[in-house]
């Protein structure tokens, strides 16, 4: 029989997950923070020391947060947009379970010092193999449920979904071939230059596809769903899909300027970089251009606020990366704090937000409510979020721009005008105002926490919806 | 063939490609399609489930 349902368990599994692993993950990265200005805080347990929890706190906040919400509005938009109940949810099930294993697995060896080394990609072996195994189960669902799909059309969140799906596939592939000596150490396929490539050109395009790519597919649905219009040019979003994700895929290499990698390879990572500008603001104009007509809302709506800064902000880092990519630049801003702003600013400003614009309008019609217990609530997790963002990343641009001059400084002689310990006590009030902006993030999330509590006390879980049934597309 | 050329003919290849899914995507033929494409998120029912599971 025909299912007359839609499958909302897996769905709201992860998108309860993604406000949880957000609260972890976000705790962690203020810990960090603050252990910056006070080096002894965690009284120098080995397990919470730096160079431990900073891995946490990528893996927890990229994959855990960012990939729980993304699980959840695939498997959401992927099954409202095509009109079908989900294919293969025993599946489903095992993405979720497989996938909450992986993250536990992470929060357990990372801090123990169980690490490949390689950035966003520490996780040991076997624990890769499970990411793997849950990854191609996710490919079936999403690739199968798009294929029984009753709309004519593929809706465009549902490409940019796919195209994440795939790429990251194969990026987790490539870049973890290694080679296990133990059951917790293994060593890398590549080596010298050739490794640093492979490993930039699966940590740019985890920003690329995993960050960006996927997070637009939410944007596509999330945005003229709450403002209640279709999305402004629908053709537009059709070149904007095509030219990311084809421009994506060679930025890599401007992780490396100024390294033994050849040349040209650096100079190729930068003009594309450059061109990246192009279909990053085609896609954010896309988006903004969605309220024309219906402005008024942003007054009164916090969700379309967090859903349209969050396009803000990707418009000011998709602005802010090419330009670091440009050589010159790069030989200013590259190792110092500005790195960390601009990562912030998309993380925060544009990743962050715009999954927690998307959960606020997904978490009650998951529990069969019309909103969230508080929108005041909403409003003001609104400000704390975009305050504490534009506080992380201001003081971070100021840090990071001193910091370079302060280091590339020399005196007539050739010798260094500064120490390095002069350089760090200058970052002092900065990593301060920086502690503060986070914080101030990490307490919007805290309110969230609260009112999705609220929500779901009051509310009623819905694991299956009815699919319209007088539809033809 | 020495990189400069191939620096050529792979600019070429992809300046057409872009230019061929420009036209692909503005092109009056695919106009209807696209529209409908694009309000595919609101053929449906918004209302949230009336009925929810048992606690």
């Amino acid at each position: 029989m025909e299912a007359t349902t839609y499958n909302y368990k897996v769905v709201r599994q992860f998108a309860i997950m993604t406000v949880v692993w957000g609260i972890v993950g976000m705790l962690v990265g203020v810990i960090l923070a603050a252990q910056l200005i006070w080096p002894d805080l965690t009284f120098g347990i080995e397990w919470l020391s730096y160079g431990r929890l900073r891995p946490l706190h990528t893996n927890a906040v990229i994959f855990a947060f960012g990939g729980s919400g993304l699980f959840a509005v695939s498997y959401y938009i992927v099954q409202r947009t095509c009109q079908v109940r989900l294919w293969a949810e025993k599946l489903a099930a095992f993405t979720f379970w497989g996938w909450t294993t992986v993250i536990v697995l992470a929060a357990i060896t990372l801090p123990l010092g169980f690490t490949s080394t390689k950035e966003y990609a520490e996780l040991e072996w076997p624990i890769d193999i499970l990411i793997t195994l849950v990854w191609v189960a996710y490919a079936l669902v999403f690739f199968g449920t798009i294929a029984k799909r009753k709309t004519k059309h593929i809706y465009v969140s549902n490409w940019f979904f796919g195209a994440y799906i795939l790429t990251i596939a194969i990026l987790h592939i490539v870049n973890n071939l290694e080679l296990p000596v133990t059951l917790t150490k293994s060593y890398s396929l590549y080596a010298g230059v050739q490794d640093a490539m492979v490993q930039w050109w699966y940590g740019h395009n985890a920003v690329g596809f995993f960050l960006t790519t996927a997070f637009l597919g939410m944007m596509y649905y999330f945005i003229p769903k709450q403002a209640g219009r279709p999305i402004y040019s629908y053709r537009l979003s059709v070149v904007h899909f095509w030219s990311l994700n084809f421009i994506y895929m060679w930025a890599g290499p401007h992780h490396l300027q100024y390294t033994a990698l050849p040349d040209w390879a650096q100079s190729l990572g930068m003009v594309f970089s450059l061109m990246l500008l192009a279909p990053s603001w085609g896609g954010m104009m896309n988006g903004i251009m969605t309220l024309s007509g219906a402005w008024h809302k942003l007054r009164t709506d916090p969700i379309l606020k967090f859903l349209v800064t969050a396009l803000s902000f990707y418009g000011m880092s998709t602005f802010e990366g090419p330009m670091m990519s440009i050589k010159t630049v790069n030989a200013l801003s590259h190792y110092t704090e500005w790195t960390i702003g601009h990562v912030h600013s998309g993380a925060l400003g544009w990743v962050a937000m715009i999954t927690i614009g998307s959960m606020y309008y997904l978490i009650p019609r998951l529990f069969g409510r019309e909103s969230m217990f508080s929108t005041k609530l909403i409003e003001w997790h609104f400000w704390l979020s975009t305050i504490g963002v534009v506080l992380y990343i201001a003081s971070m641009w100021i840090a990071g721009v001193a910091q370079g001059l302060m280091w590339r400084a020399a005196n007539v002689d050739g010798t260094l005008t500064y120490s390095f310990a002069q350089v760090l006590n200058t970052m002092y009030p900065f990593y301060g105002i920086r502690l503060l902006g986070g914080a101030l993030f990490f307490s919007g999330m805290l309110m969230m926490a609260y009112n999705v509590w609220k929500t779901v006390r009051i509310g009623r879980v819905v694991n299956d919806a009815a699919i319209p049934q007088a539809v033809h597309a | 063939m020495d990189s400069g050329t191939v620096s050529g003919i792979v600019t070429v290849v992809f300046v057409v490609v872009f230019i061929g899914i420009v036209w692909w995507a503005y092109s009056r033929g695919n106009k209807d399609r696209f529209e409908d494409a694009g309000k595919l998120p609101f053929e449906e029912d918004d209302a949230p489930a009336q009925q929810g599971d048992k606690k």
